[in-house]
């Protein structure tokens, strides 16, 4: 028999991982970040680098290649690495304090501005990360109706949902603007200097496209009984993949070890 | 006839603005019937059914004096959500009538009656059955950000039907439409009338509102200028003085009659033009 909508909505995955109950997802992000906080506070070398950062983030690339999802997280991985760099680059070299540790021409390295750099942008990858794992494994739908078991508000659900849907369009957008202020003849290539030209004016009609489409959506949402006071129906169900004790008790064991290995580093 | 809708005496102004948008205007809208609203640009249509709607003034605020009766009670004082089912509501704008939050057409199509609480079978089956009548099932599975804007309008348009109410109110759903889509959504909305449903549709194709509407209601400068049966309001020639522009064949009907040629009526429609000149020529032999 040909399958109904209601069941081609449906998402089936069939990796266990990537199929885990949103707010699973959700702990293994929260508690991630708590290890990344627990291991920056561990000072190796004799300057008292947060090293141990490093090697966490590989963490990241394993559970995105064992969640299927590798190939999609490495662009956002790329970006993401830019950022670090940026943050890795302007701390080291513009921090002073402490013993030069490195000599670059005129450009000095001191030990203060190292240790900053290097917990700051690790910390930054690590969690950036972790976040693009969560989200590029987990549809827009899964999220919302998760913060809807989860007992959140209807209407911060809608807040949550529609402005991750609006990321996604405003990046599809920009694109045209982009397109169209090229054909009025204003220049988007080229160097920093003419694109940040380029990029302000396209700006206006982005936002304020944004915004008065969003003045309009509300009235859309009212036509659509958005605001009816009863129990909504829910055509989507979320699936559990059936590793989620698994993964939790791991999660959980992980972050109990370090947390007491750490504490045992303190008082050893 | 019942009266669905009445508006007494009603005069809205915008916040911020000095002229009002509407002025003292009273219609009575009666069940079943279908409306045509007209006029230039700027006239105040879009205005006149946000009032019906309740959304002027309470989404856009500003002045409003007389009453907006929805059977009989103030839209006023209607809760949130509960005239939703009652009245339709598509607006002129197809790209802002995407919820935002679904990522199917079928799904979209299929919010308004998921607010409602509605059980899923049943969902199911309306939203199969108005895609087909709208000519999306095609769609169903696309991205609703990734249509085009006629694609957009039917969409809208079926996420309003779906969810049945008494009362349509559709602004220009055919601005993005191309000939053969606008005439097969005015079949769609002529449909509703055999289902005794009440229609208010501003449009600017005069030769459609002549073939489909019931009653005409022509807007100028926020004031209704003329109500009333259609084959009277459009072949009114003095209409023409107020910028509404008349089916080309009731200026020629016009046009013949003062020239003396004895016309049993003044065609409003192609049909009707082929009735009264046929029937002028074989009456002459
Ligand atoms: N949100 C608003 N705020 C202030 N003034 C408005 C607003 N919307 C419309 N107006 C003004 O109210 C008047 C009537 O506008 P309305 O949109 O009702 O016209 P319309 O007949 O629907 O025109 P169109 O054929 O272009 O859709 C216009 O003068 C318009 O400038
Ligand atoms: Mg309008």
């Amino acid at each position: 028999m040909e399958k109904t909508y209601t069941e081609k909505i449906q998402i089936h995955k069939k990796n266990k991982l990537a199929g885990l109950y949103p707010s699973v997802k959700a702990l293994v992000v929260l508690l991630y970040a708590i290890c990344c906080f627990i291991l920056s506070t561990v000072k190796l070398t004799e300057y008292e680098l947060a090293l141990l950062l490093i090697p966490w983030f590989l963490v990241i690339p394993v559970l995105c290649a064992a969640s299927g999802a590798f190939n999609k997280c490495l662009k956002a991985f790329r970006a993401v690495s830019i950022v670090a760099l940026v943050i890795f680059l302007a701390q080291s070299l513009l921090i002073p304090g402490g013993e030069t540790v490195l000599k670059l021409g005129f450009l000095k390295v001191r030990e203060q501005g190292l240790r900053t750099a290097i917990t700051l942008s690790f910390m930054v990858m690590d969690i950036a990360g972790i976040f693009v794992w969560m989200f590029q494994t987990t549809e827009n739908k899964e999220f919302s109706r998760a913060l809807e078991n989860s007992g959140m508000n209807y209407k911060a659900t809608y807040v949550f949902i529609s402005t991750l849907q609006m990321i996604e369009i405003l990046g599809k957008n920009s694109k045209t603007i982009m397109n169209a202020q090229r054909a009025r003849g204003v220049e988007t290539e080229g160097n920093v200097i003419v694109r940040m030209k380029a990029f302000f004016p396209s700006l206006v009609p982005l936002v304020l496209g944004a915004v008065i489409s969003s003045e309009e959506r509300v009235l859309t949402l009212e036509a659509r009984g958005f605001d009816v006071a009863c129990e909504k129906t829910h055509l989507f169900n979320l699936e559990k993949s059936g590793i989620e004790k698994q993964v939790t008790f791991i999660a959980v064991l992980i972050t109990i070890v370090l947390l007491v290995w750490r504490i045992y580093l303190w008082i050893a | 006839m019942d009266c669905v809708i009445e508006l007494k005496n009603v005069t809205y102004s915008y916040p911020l603005t000095t002229v009002p948008a509407i002025k003292d205007l009273s219609v009575k809208i009666e069940k079943g019937k279908f409306y045509g609203v007209i006029g230039e640009n700027g006239s105040g249509k879009t205005t006149f059914c946000a009032l019906l709607r309740g959304f002027a003034p309470s989404f856009y605020k500003g002045d409003l004096s007389g009453e907006v009766l929805v059977e009989g009670r103030s839209t006023l004082e209607y809760g949130p959500g509960e005239l939703a089912s009652k009245i339709g509501f598509v607006f002129q704008n197809p790209f802002t009538q995407i919820s935002g939050v679904k990522d199917t057409v079928f799904e979209e199509v299929a919010y308004g009656l998921e607010n409602f609480g509605v059980p899923v079978d049943e969902i199911e089956k309306r939203v199969v059955e108005v895609m087909k009548l709208t000519d999306i099932e095609s769609l169903a599975e696309k991205n609703p950000f990734d249509l085009s804007g006629g694609q957009m309008q039917r969409v809208a348009l079926a996420s309003v039907l779906v969810i049945e109410p008494e009362i349509l109110v559709i602004d220009e759903p055919t601005s993005q439409l191309d000939p053969e889509g606008t005439e097969s959504v005015f079949k769609i909305i002529s449909k509703l009338k055999e289902k005794k449903k009440t229609v208010i549709l501003v449009e600017h194709k005069i030769d459609l509102i002549a073939e489909y509407a019931d009653e005409v209601l022509v807007f100028k400068d926020g004031s209704l200028v003329a109500a009333g049966d259609k084959q009277e309001i459009l072949s009114d020639m003095s209409l023409l003085e107020k910028g509404v522009a008349l089916p080309q064949v009731a200026i020629l009907g016009n046009t013949l009659k003062e020239e003396g040629v004895p016309l049993k009526y003044i065609p409003v429609t192609e049909k009707q033009a082929e009735e009264v000149f046929s029937e002028l020529i074989t009456g002459k032999e």
